[in-house]
């Protein structure tokens, strides 16, 4: 192939002019719902309902409802946990550390993958406050002064955990918030609803795209993205430590905080071009979403799907290099014990699938690439599985082995959750601009001078 | 005023006011609005007629009104505290009752036919737990579980409250007293020359034989039946045959050094467990290495007698004559006697035909030989006659009889009746010829075998009265049923021994409209319907005493105070005739000479329950729930099978299988039991009970329907066929079963040094072995931390835990832990804060087994601690992990980082979720210990090491001055352990007793490696091998 390197490829494709972004992206905000609109929120809203039913006995009669036993502590509960806090990585990377490494490609596909992190965050912030045996006394997580003088114990990574994800969420929050600003700014000045105009006008913060308003916002962005970088990187670093700072064979692992935070983009990357594919494609956006976006996230699939293969095979090394017996055996029992069939879905999915993108026709096919995409998250989710599970169904003593069996409950609350998510995500695509109007349109054609005259 | 009038003088006269002193300028410069204000001392409107109302809308009174009551209104909106019970001082306090502090009553428990001696623990005048009566000379201050869940009987809500009779087939209604007493009276006194039959189990109280005797007196057609479904009527008539008289003596099982066990379950479910495993562990003390005893077992299914032997060889039950003949005619060409038995087969022989193991029985003939008078052969109740009479010629034969007991004797008050006299009762039944039939506390619809047709003949009798506490098959066929008292609420006096009395005295008063079984019977006596009242028995049992025994005591107290110091003692040694073992017989032999080989496919053998007896037991949560010693299953009963006749037959676990004696047939599912002798199929009964409440009915499989009055010889001892037949039946198991074929698990406990293990011979050789060259440095990052005073400990024998389960019953009793269920059970959901792990290895034909109490082991560095986010778990300054129920929020991580899996989790209300709510009935909240918090859903908990007995010892050691010591706490596990294999104290206490425990060559922690600092030592098992194998 003869391509030509001396010219970036445009990120914006079909000569959009920068109206034309701005009508594109802001049409499905401008008309009324549509049938499909409707199939698909009625779809996601039924999966939330189950979701809601389940949860709701669960309140009522206690998580004895779902599989969890004596020697699993944590079942559904905690693998959906770190699924969604792993799914809810990709938004904050691509926006903050993609910003900050300056690749304007992010442009088309930030907004959205922001509002991905900050709707799977939420989802999973949902898990840690229900795992509990009397969720109404959650509050005793939270430090705050009483008369018993009773504190949290800071050595507890659940601590941790209620620390990093709350500050994860807020900083996601306000890093998208601050970035719709121009946005709203400008949904205010096209629209001709006065609901909507106020609205606008509230959100917009009073926005004026003056130049000292860009000179402002572009250094708030800037920090933020710089505020939010380390937080990528500790969040599931944190999520890890739930784990490896137990003395849980299988769990006492001084690789998981790399590994967890490569799982956690991986998996963040998968739920993104899953979606993506299908946002792109209802509302019209292949100029802005372009197929290059597409290729370059399966890039960072390919490569993380390899780290992360890379620490499945560095587990059994130390296993076998430590003499630990206890360790030795819990990954052989991964491999080849009663939960052999989620160890090997999680190794096809994650490892061997995901190496069909070192084809550069598969990566830009879509089909495929929903395909492995969706095993992707599929074998993320048994990934967190199979560390939680199989690590304690076979601890130390023989005696305690047991086996996990989820119940219709798990199932449905596990189902809720996806309810939840794509209720959010389908809702957002209907109430805000799915891409960011404008900085695509700074990245579009002409938008910036330069001086030879950019490309025509 | 005075006052006033001077100041208005003064002011009157300036002249007069001293001018030296002025409080302002105003009043420097004689301001007038400044005079004119201080005419007013009050403010405006504050008056002579002052009046409050002017001032505010709100009187005093309102605003004391209002006040009132919204400290009424807030004190209402809080006061939603659950207990809304009140709490009423005594009026007029009992002497002997000190709130907070608990009594103990001497007392007899009637659980099983051995009546234990037992002290009840009552608080405030309610009966919380059972123990041991340490004056009781047999069960010297231990019980079995089935006394301990006595308790829980007592307060079961489903004990009839009301007499009840019949309106219709299966449906009854309450009746009063009066009435009823009217009405039996009329029927009882009409019988004329018809029969009056009552039918009671064993009776073993002197004084109920004699209100029985009285009874027949009053009403001549009266015949008395007697029937205990387990007994030992083969053996017993079987030693009459060879020795004249008496019946089969006790052994001294602490002097047998070797002991073989013949399909005997001595140390689970024959005779009185809590005894022989005190005896039999005398010879299992590490401290006496010399002392060690030799267990043989052979049986056709692994019992708890088989997984503490030494050697073991799986024989269908069947086989064991043919074994008994070879060693007889082994052991009688070494010793050089003649054997008087035609019969010769040899070891060799023995040992082709059924394909044991020679070396196994070698070395067990030259071990008898070599013993000979110091070894004990001990056949089972199961086998029959035959080998009964084989095994006392071969005792005989080795001079073994000087380990029979002469001390003591098992006493029969009433011999059981014989079937031809069933036979008889049953053929009059159904002629008519029985008027009434009473159930004096028995239950022989449920027991007696199925084809006496007792049920069908019951139907033709006019008159059915069945006396019992709850519900039951036999109940359910009467006309009347009168609800008896519990054993607590009782009075009554018992013999099973000779040398002593056992005595019985309420320790609460009737919770229901019941009467003790003895005082119905006295008032019918009486005659009159209205001669009942409470005393009435306890008078009739005093005045038995004072008449009959008291006379032949040489007592040195006047009756009343002797009898108060024997209700205080709840024993009293008597001298009974000495026993004497006659000589052998040899004519008895005669018998084993027509003796011909059993040629039939399967054994069936049918054996008494561990936990839920004949059956009597079914309805008691705790013993349903306990884990079964061997299999750990719980909730069900099941036939086990070996690997072998298991792939034979294509079964797997739970597998249904169709079993055929005769025309008789029972479903069940089967178990692969490792050690199962290949075609025996073993069964215990008690199962499957039909009527009973809501606890016990359709648990399990009631195999009494393979029963038949026709098999006489041995009737647990049964030929039939077994087939597979579609379906399973989940079988809810405490501990998961692991492969012996994969690599993987086959014997993981002992790779993992969690089992350690040696042989006497090893440690006779260097008693340090167990750590010779195992030892390793380990360090840790955490900094030493001090307990300066009493620090817990506890230390595990292992050589003399027998894994009973004795301890996990009295820890449930002691802890208020829930029932949960079968479901809950085989979700992996048990509460029990007490376990015995048990872990098979080597072979799946003859496996090792090893057992090991597992309890929370307080470790110093405690794994759990440090990974609670709220400090639910926290460490206390004595060196006990502690938990704080109110601030546990639940999240399970402790239990998950917990490396032995101790802790246990409220998965649900289970008092709430456990057959709707029963455990939340209102007599509920009598049983629990109110020491201990009653747990609720959502919360994490496990053992405290009683930390309310710490408590109780502590405040007892402030109030005498004194410093705590390790020995005045004692748990309730190590309370109930029969063989004293657990023993708590304090690990800073360098003098005492457990110290030794505690630092033992033998002893090890379980997962040492992990270097969490447990604070459980477990002293290594030895095993008596010969020291070749070693």
């Amino acid at each position: 192939m003869n391509i030509d390197y001396s010219q970036e490829l445009p990120v914006v494709e079909g000569g959009l002019k920068q109206a034309q972004i701005e009508e594109l992206v802001a049409k499905p905000l401008d008309t009324k719902p549509d049938k499909k609109f409707l199939i698909a929120i009625s779809i996601s809203g039924s999966l939330l309902l189950i979701g809601a039913i389940c949860l709701g006995l669960t309140f009522y009669y206690g998580i004895g409802l779902w599989g969890n036993n004596q020697p699993v502590g944590w079942g559904f509960d905690i693998v959906n946990f770190v699924f969604w806090v792993g799914i809810g990585h990709a938004g904050t990377l691509i926006s903050a550390i993609l910003f900050l490494l300056r690749q304007r490609w992010r442009t088309g596909i930030a907004r959205f993958a922001e509002a991905m992190t900050i709707f799977a965050v939420m989802c999973a912030g949902l898990f840690p406050a229900i795992h509990t045996g009397r969720p109404w006394l959650d509050g005793y997580l939270m430090p705050y002064p009483n008369q018993h003088q009773l504190w949290i114990n800071f050595t507890s990574p659940l601590i941790w955990d209620v620390f990093a994800v709350s500050t994860y969420f807020i900083v996601s929050f306000v890093f998208w918030f601050v970035g719709l600003i121009p946005d709203f700014a400008t949904l205010r000045d096209r629209t001709t609803s006065k609901i909507k105009k106020t609205i606008y006008s509230i959100f917009s913060l009073g926005w004026r795209h003056s130049h000292r308003n860009w000179q402002h916002y572009e250094k708030a962005y800037m920090l933020l993205a710089g505020f939010a970088t380390p937080l990528v990187l500790s969040v599931h670093t944190i999520v890890s430590f739930d784990f490896a700072v137990s003395i849980i064979p299988g769990w006492h692992t001084t690789i998981f905080p790399p590994y967890f935070v490569a799982g956690a983009i991986f998996s963040g990357f998968a739920m993104v071009v899953t979606v993506l594919i299908f946002v792109r494609k209802i509302f019209n956006l292949e100029h802005i979403i372009t197929i290059n976006h597409l290729e370059k996230m399966n890039k960072v699939i390919l490569a993380t799907g390899m780290m992360v293969g890379y620490a499945y095979a560095m587990e059994f090394f130390i296993a076998w290099y430590s003499g630990n017996q206890f360790e030795s055996f819990v990954f052989i029992n991964r491999a080849f014990g009663p939960y052999a069939w989620a160890y090997w879905i999680m190794v096809s999915c994650n490892v061997i699938f995901p190496q069909l993108f070192w084809i550069k026709k598969i990566r830009r096919s879509i089909s495929i690439m929903l395909a492995i995409a969706i095993f992707v998250n599929v074998g993320m989710w048994f990934e967190r599985f199979v560390i939680t599970v199989t690590s304690l169904h076979r601890d130390f003593l023989p005696s305690s082995w047991g086996y996990y069996v989820p119940t219709l409950y798990d199932i449905g609350i596990l189902l809720g959750s996806f309810g939840l998510f794509f209720t959010l995500v389908i809702l957002f695509t209907k109430t805000l601009p799915v891409v960011s109007i404008s900085e695509v349109k700074a990245v579009s054609e002409g938008a910036q001078p330069s001086h030879n005259g950019g490309h025509h | 005023m005075l006052k006033k009038d001077e100041k208005l003088s003064k002011q009157e006269n300036p002249e007069m006011m001293d001018k030296n002193y002025w409080r302002s300028f105003e009043d420097l410069y004689n301001n007038p609005k400044t005079i004119e204000a201080s005419h007013h001392e009050f403010k405006e409107g504050v008056t002579e007629e002052f009046n409050p109302s002017n001032l505010s809308n709100i009187s005093r009174r309102k605003f004391l009104a209002l006040v009132g009551a919204s400290a009424a209104l807030a004190g209402a909106g809080c006061a939603d505290y659950p207990d809304k019970g009140e709490i009423i001082p005594y009026n007029k306090k009992p002497e002997e009752v000190t709130i907070g502090k608990a009594n103990h009553y001497a007392s007899t428990s009637t659980a099983c036919s051995h009546t234990c001696g037992v002290l009840i623990k009552t608080r405030e005048g309610r009966p919380i737990k059972v123990d041991g009566n340490p004056d009781h000379p047999v069960s010297k201050g231990k019980v079995c579980l089935k006394c301990q869940a006595e308790i829980l009987n007592l307060y079961d809500p489903e004990r009839l409250t009301d007499p009840l009779q019949k309106v219709g087939v299966g449906s009854f209604e309450k009746i009063s007293w009066k009435k009823v007493d009217e009405a039996i009276l009329a029927s009882l006194t009409f019988a004329g020359d018809k029969e009056i039959a009552i039918v009671a189990q064993n009776i073993n109280s002197p004084s109920t034989l004699k209100v029985l005797d009285d009874f027949a007196i009053k009403f001549p057609t009266t015949k008395i039946y007697s029937y205990e479904l387990f007994n030992d009527e083969v053996k017993n008539t079987a030693w009459k045959k060879c020795y004249g008289t008496g019946s089969f003596p006790l052994i001294k099982w602490n002097e047998a050094k070797i002991i073989v066990a013949l399909e005997s379950d001595f140390l689970g479910s024959e005779g009185n467990r809590v005894e022989n495993s005190a005896l039999f562990v005398e010879g299992r003390d590490v401290d006496k290495i010399k002392n060690f005893n030799r267990l043989y077992v052979i049986e056709g299914n692994l019992s708890l007698t088989g997984i503490n032997s030494d050697y073991r060889i799986p024989l269908r039950p069947h086989a064991q004559l043919e074994l008994v003949f070879s060693l007889i005619s082994e052991v009688s060409k070494k010793i050089g006697k003649g054997s008087s038995l035609s019969n010769s087969l040899s070891l060799a022989d023995f040992s082709n035909k059924y394909n044991v193991p020679l070396k196994k029985l070698n070395s067990l003939v030259s071990d008898l030989v070599k013993n000979a008078g110091k070894s004990i052969v001990h056949s089972g109740t199961t086998l029959t006659e035959e080998v009964h009479i084989a095994v006392n010629y071969l005792n005989n034969m080795l001079g073994n009889n000087s380990l029979f007991r002469t001390d003591t004797a098992e006493v029969s008050l009433f011999p059981f009746t014989q079937k031809s006299d069933w036979d008889n009762l049953i053929s009059k039944m159904n002629a008519g010829e029985v008027d009434t039939i009473i159930h004096f506390n028995s239950n022989p619809v449920f027991h007696l075998a199925d084809d006496y047709d007792y049920e069908q003949a019951l139907s033709k009798v006019s008159t059915v009265i069945s006396l019992s506490e709850k519900e039951n098959e036999s109940s359910h066929l009467a006309n009347y049923v009168l609800p008896i008292n519990h054993d607590f609420e009782s009075w009554g006096d018992y013999k099973t021994r000779t040398g002593f009395y056992s005595l019985q005295q309420p320790v609460i008063a009737p919770l229901y409209n019941s009467r003790q079984k003895e005082s119905i019977l006295l008032s019918w006596i009486d005659g009159r319907s209205d001669s009942y009242s409470e005393k009435l028995y306890h008078e009739y049992l005093m005045k038995r005493w004072k008449d009959e025994v008291y006379p032949k005591l040489d007592a040195t107290l006047p009756f009343d105070r002797f009898w108060f110091a024997l209700l205080h003692d709840g024993v009293i040694n008597v001298k009974d005739a000495p026993i004497s073992i006659g000589s052998f017989n040899s004519s008895a032999l005669a018998v084993l000479n027509s003796y011909k080989a059993d040629s039939s496919k399967y054994s069936i053998v049918l054996k008494n329950n561990y936990s839920i007896g004949d059956g009597r037991f079914a309805d008691n949560g705790w013993l349903q729930e306990l884990p079964h010693p061997v299999s750990k299953i719980t909730w069900d009963n099941y036939a086990a099978v070996s690997f072998k006749t298991a792939k034979e037959l294509t079964l797997k676990n739970n597998d249904l299988v169709e079993i055929k004696v005769g025309s008789r047939k029972l479903k069940i599912p089967v178990f692969l039991q490792p050690g199962s002798a290949d075609n025996t199929f073993t069964i215990e009964l008690g199962y499957g009970r039909r009527k009973t409440g809501i606890v016990g009915t359709d648990v399990g499989f009631d195999a009494s329907s393979l029963l038949s009055r026709t098999n006489s010889s041995s009737p647990f001892l049964l030929n039939g066929d077994v087939s597979k037949v579609g379906g399973t039946h989940e079988l809810a198991t405490a501990q998961e079963h692991h492969m012996f074929d994969n690599e993987l698990t086959k014997d993981a406990a002992i790779k993992r040094k969690v089992v350690r293990e040696g042989t006497v011979a090893q440690y006779l050789k260097n008693p340090k072995f167990l750590h010779d060259g195992s030892e390793v440095e380990l360090h840790t990052v955490y900094p030493f931390i001090e307990y300066p005073g009493v620090k817990w400990g506890m230390s595990i024998d292992l050589n003399k835990c027998l894994g009973c389960g004795d301890c996990v019953v009295a820890c449930t009793a002691e802890n208020n832990v829930p029932i949960v269920g079968k479901d809950q059970v085989a979700k992996g959901r048990e509460m029990q804060w007490i376990r015995i792990d048990r872990y098979y290895s080597g072979s799946v034909d003859d496996p090792n087994t090893s057992l090991q109490p597992m309890l929370c082991q307080h470790c110093d560095h405690a794994p759990c601690e440090n990974v609670c986010p709220v400090v639910a778990t926290s460490h206390s300054p004595d060196g006990l992990n502690q938990m704080a129920y109110n601030r546990c929020v639940g999240t399970r991580y402790c239990s998950n980082n917990c490396p032995y899996k101790v802790r246990r989790f409220n998965y649900f209300n289970y008092r709430d979720f456990f057959k709707d709510s029963y455990q939340q009935n209102e007599s509920f909240n009598l049983i629990y210990n109110p020491e201990v918090t009653v747990r609720s859903r959502g919360v994490m908990e496990k053992c405290t090491f009683c930390i309310q007995r710490i408590m109780d010892a502590r405040e007892e050691a402030v109030r005498q001055n004194k410093n705590l010591k390790g020995s005045d706490v004692r748990t309730a596990c190590q309370d109930a352990c029969p063989t004293n294999a657990i023993q708590f104290g304090d690990i800073n206490d360098k003098e005492s007793e457990f110290h030794k425990y505690r630092n033992h060559d033998l002893g090890y922690y379980v997962l040492e490696e992990l270097n969490i600092k447990p604070n459980v030592t477990y002293i290594a098992k030895l095993r008596n091998t010969h020291s070749e194998e070693a």
